[in-house]
């Protein structure tokens, strides 16, 4: 197929195919041939943060209700003649779905029957069908996911610091909404939004697994329903550059404290580049791994626990920010070591040997983390949303160097930046 | 297909590998087997964690896990999971193979070497393991304990086995109670260790992309001058059926409650009947298609998760679901409603199908991860016979209709334990 070429990487042995369909959808395949399993995704680029928008074919901006991408994810499983998980049934796929902020994937994993599978998920998610009635019964399942999610801590903490860290743009707001949002859903509501982001154009499919590359790409040509391409504005009110405040603190039934400390950073138009991405890592990795001075410190303090600290690189478009998390019976304590430490790389810069050690040990995951299919799949659709590519993150791991991983502490890391979320036990 | 090798190291102690170079990684674990009690619970798990912290040549951990991070991020893992009525203690290894390291570093070699080091050669001062590690991992642990309350899910579903195999062995948790952690010492830890090394059953797996004979030799080396001479036997106990339900309620400030329904089986590895159950517990409530999520779920839009768990190791099966406190009762109907259905064989050829199907999906999934294989093959060692995951497949896809009606029929409720919280009872 002329539309798709191969991409290579030498370092890890590996190749998948990419490219365009002439319906307007970018399509990466990555064969496993001893596989037993394929993994698949079709995904919009089309989360929670997409609640005002505007189109070329909309006079003004629309603003819908919040959580309703992820409502429009639970009805677009159903169809006239009954629902995708039935014809799953037929082919033995395990079918699944998820929403984040800035995107929205349908996905199955089978031994067989691929093509087949592939075809449902083709299909379903191209074919919208939503009434008064189907619309009206999802209210009470997703009411209950609102509901277990207001009991989850790990939730809470980071949705309580996201509040704490922004104060315009809608990183904010729960993905799935508020009973009373999704109480404001409609048929209209969920098509106007189909039809404006289920455009192919503003998608992508990736597969991972035991493929043909071919037969994929006729089954594209036989499925896909071209789409002309569609200019979506999406809407976002400036965002300031600093915090909303330092500190938030909720109780739950828990029985340890949990904790997250964000360090917003600006966000810019574009998304970092898969350079940055791999320099901010291995910056992590160096400050914070349990190889780090940091790590022995909090351990030797009896203040974190090896289950649960952790930290993350959270950026999306229009929201970037890294998160250290973990349990703690002094939160404060540990937010004040882990700025110390920041404060003393920032001064000191990194020594030769931290600096290549973290380097290879974050090489390392990511060759790992190209065992599974899922894990491939997934970030081939988090990558081609995000303008990145797979195989030169890898790369870009590889020949970092020092000076630029110290460069990003310019914008990152900014403790005036910083704010310390925590929930706390009930009693 | 996927080829495991087996051969017996010594008296209870057997190797297992898989060499297959599709996977990047290698994965080595030793897995010690121990029967469940209260009294050496909290000691065992303890000591898997106490293990992976340092090594003669890296006695303190942040040295030990610089090492690590040479070796591209490699990781020693501990862990602690009940199988059936038995205690597992596992400590793995893991890491990219050879052909990815950047500069030729030879890892797997290492990694062997540093697995039999912390098992075989824990660095002992004066005889007992470091009070300050001591300190730090009996703290972790009954942190480790204190999270399972966190996500109440996981909390709910532990209460439910907890009341229904009370005075079974089963019912203890995986690392005993804070209060057990809390008592334990340092200098009661030796004999423990020695206890585990010389006497429990243990499963050696190497899987992935590396030559499983070097570690083998290692470990059989490592065996052999331990001069074993027995394991402990490691039984589970099988109750057949429940005479009457009991229920728990418990309060606690939640916004959602959660339903657990334990159910016996009366089937329980190795019985033959095994695969039949697995097929019934799937149709049941085990997939998107089951009947407890179209119904519960999806046609009475109780709940946002309702499913069923079969534990094969032990002859149970958990209803879990996540309801309003005033949904618990229409939930706890329609749940035990959709069992008669089972019973009665009100399920079509489609829907016996679409299970079949979704577990040998599973199954043969199992065969594309180190850590499923690894899990696979662990819960085979107490079967007379290992089974491979796509055997397991073709048992399942033979059950018939009758033996799942059979299965169905065998179960009886035991326990129904309800973590209510706000927004009124029925």
């Amino acid at each position: 197929m002329e539309w798709l070429r191969e991409v290579k990487s030498e370092r890890a042995g590996d190749r998948y195919f990419a490219g365009k369909h002439p319906a307007g959808l970018n399509v990466f395949i990555y064969p496993k041939e001893r596989n037993n399993s394929t993994y698949a995704v079709f995904g919009t680029k089309y989360g929670s943060i997409d609640n005002r928008f505007r189109t070329e074919a909309d006079s003004e901006p629309q603003r819908v209700p919040a959580g309703i991408a992820h409502y429009l994810e639970h009805k677009l499983f159903e169809s006239k003649d009954g629902d995708a998980f039935e014809r799953y049934a037929k082919t033995g796929a395990s079918a699944n779905a998820y929403t984040s902020f800035d995107m929205t994937c349908f996905l199955f994993s089978c031994t067989e029957n691929v093509y087949e599978s592939l075809k449902i998920l083709l299909d379903f998610v191209q074919s919208p069908y939503f009434t008064e009635q189907t619309v009206q019964k999802e209210q009470g399942i997703i009411g209950q996911e609102i509901k277990m999610y207001e009991d989850d801590p790990q939730w809470r903490v980071l949705f309580n610091l996201l509040g704490a860290l922004y104060e315009k743009h809608p990183v904010r707001l729960d993905i799935a909404g508020t009973v009373q949002s999704i109480a404001q859903i409609t048929p209209e509501l969920l098509y106007r939004c189909y039809r404006t982001f289920y455009n192919l154009n503003n998608m992508a499919l990736c597969i991972a697994g035991n493929v043909e590359p071919d037969r994929v790409a006729e089954l594209c040509d036989q499925m896909l329903k071209p789409s002309k391409p569609v200019k979506i504005e999406r809407i976002f009110e400036e965002e300031p550059g600093h915090i909303v405040r330092a500190r938030t603190e909720q109780k739950l039934s828990v029985s340890v404290p949990l904790f997250e400390l964000g360090f917003k950073e600006p966000a810019g138009a574009g998304r970092p580049s898969a350079k940055e991405m791999a320099e901010t890592d291995i910056l992590l990795e160096a400050i914070s791994s349990n190889a780090s001075p940091l790590y022995r410190r909090l351990m030797d303090a009896d203040l974190i626990n090896e289950a649960s600290f952790g930290n993350e690189y959270f950026e999306g478009p229009g929201y970037s920010a890294v998160i250290f998390s973990g349990e703690s019976k002094d939160p404060e304590k540990v937010a004040d070591e882990i700025k110390k430490e920041i404060a003393a790389v920032r001064k000191n810069g990194l020594d030769r040997h931290t600096f290549e050690r973290a380097k290879k040990a974050v090489y390392g995951r990511n060759i790992a983390s190209l065992n599974n299919v899922g894990s491939i799949a997934n970030s081939l659709v988090s990558l081609a949303f995000a303008g990145r590519e797979l195989f030169a993150y890898l790369d870009a791991i590889a020949e970092a160097d020092a000076d630029s991983v110290l460069g990003r502490l310019k914008d990152q890391l900014r403790p005036e930046l910083s704010s310390l979320s925590v929930v706390r036990p009930d009693r | 297909m996927t080829g495991i090798e087996q051969r017996p190291v010594c008296s209870g102690v057997n190797f297992r590998s898989i060499r297959d170079d599709r996977f990047k990684t290698v994965r080595m674990s030793v897995h010690f087997l121990w029967p469940l009690a209260e009294k050496t619970v909290s000691e065992n798990a303890i000591l898997p964690f106490l293990l992976s912290r340092a090594s003669r040549k890296y006695p303190d951990f942040t040295r030990l896990n610089e090492h690590l991070a040479e070796l591209y991020g490699a990781v020693l893992d501990a862990d602690v999971q009940k199988i059936g009525d038995v205690q597992a203690l596992s400590i793995s290894a893991s890491g990219i193979a050879d052909r990815y390291s950047l500069n030729g570093e030879k890892i797997s070699a290492e990694l062997a070497k540093l697995l039999c080091s912390i098992i075989f050669d824990p660095p002992f001062e004066n005889g007992r393991f470091s009070a300050r590690g001591f300190e730090q991992e009996r703290r972790q642990l009954m942190e480790l304990v204190d999270s399972d309350f966190n996500d109440k899910r996981t909390y709910a579903r532990l209460r439910c086995e907890q009341l229904m195999c009370k005075g079974e062995p089963y019912g203890i948790g995986r690392c005993g109670t804070k209060r057990q952690i809390g008592d334990l010492k340092a200098e009661d830890l030796t004999p423990v260790w020695k206890d585990l090394i010389h006497r429990a059953r243990v499963e050696i797996m190497v899987l992935g992309d590396c030559d499983p004979e070097p570690v083998y030799g290692d470990f059989h080396a490592a065996f052999h001058n331990l001069g074993r001479t027995e394991a402990v036997d490691c039984p589970t106990k099988v109750v057949p059926s429940a005479e009457k339900p009991a229920e728990t309620v418990e309060k606690m400030d939640v916004v959602q409650s959660k339903l657990v329904m334990g159910f016996r089986t009366s089937c329980a590895e190795p019985d033959g009947n095994v695969p039949a159950m697995k097929l019934c517990n799937a149709l049941f409530g085990g997939t998107p298609n089951s009947k407890l999520f179209l119904n519960v779920r999806e046609k009475l839009s109780l709940c946002y998760y309702c499913g069923s768990l079969y534990n094969p190791m032990k002859g149970i099966l958990l209803v879990q679901s996540g309801v309003e406190a005033k949904n618990i009762e229409p939930a706890k109907r329609e749940i035990l409603r959709q069992l008669d259905e089972v019973r009665n064989g009100n399920f079509d050829e489609d829907e016996l199908g679409a299970a079949k199907l979704s577990l040998a999906n599973s199954y043969r999934t199992l065969s594309d991860s180190l850590e499923g294989l690894e899990a696979w093959y662990l819960s085979q060692t107490f079967r007379p016979s290992v089974r491979r995951p796509e055997e397991e497949a073709e048992l399942v896809g033979a059950a018939t209709r009758e033996e799942v009606i059979r299965a169905a029929k065998n179960m009886t409720l035991d326990t129904v334990y309800r973590l209510e919280g706000k927004g009124g009872t029925a």
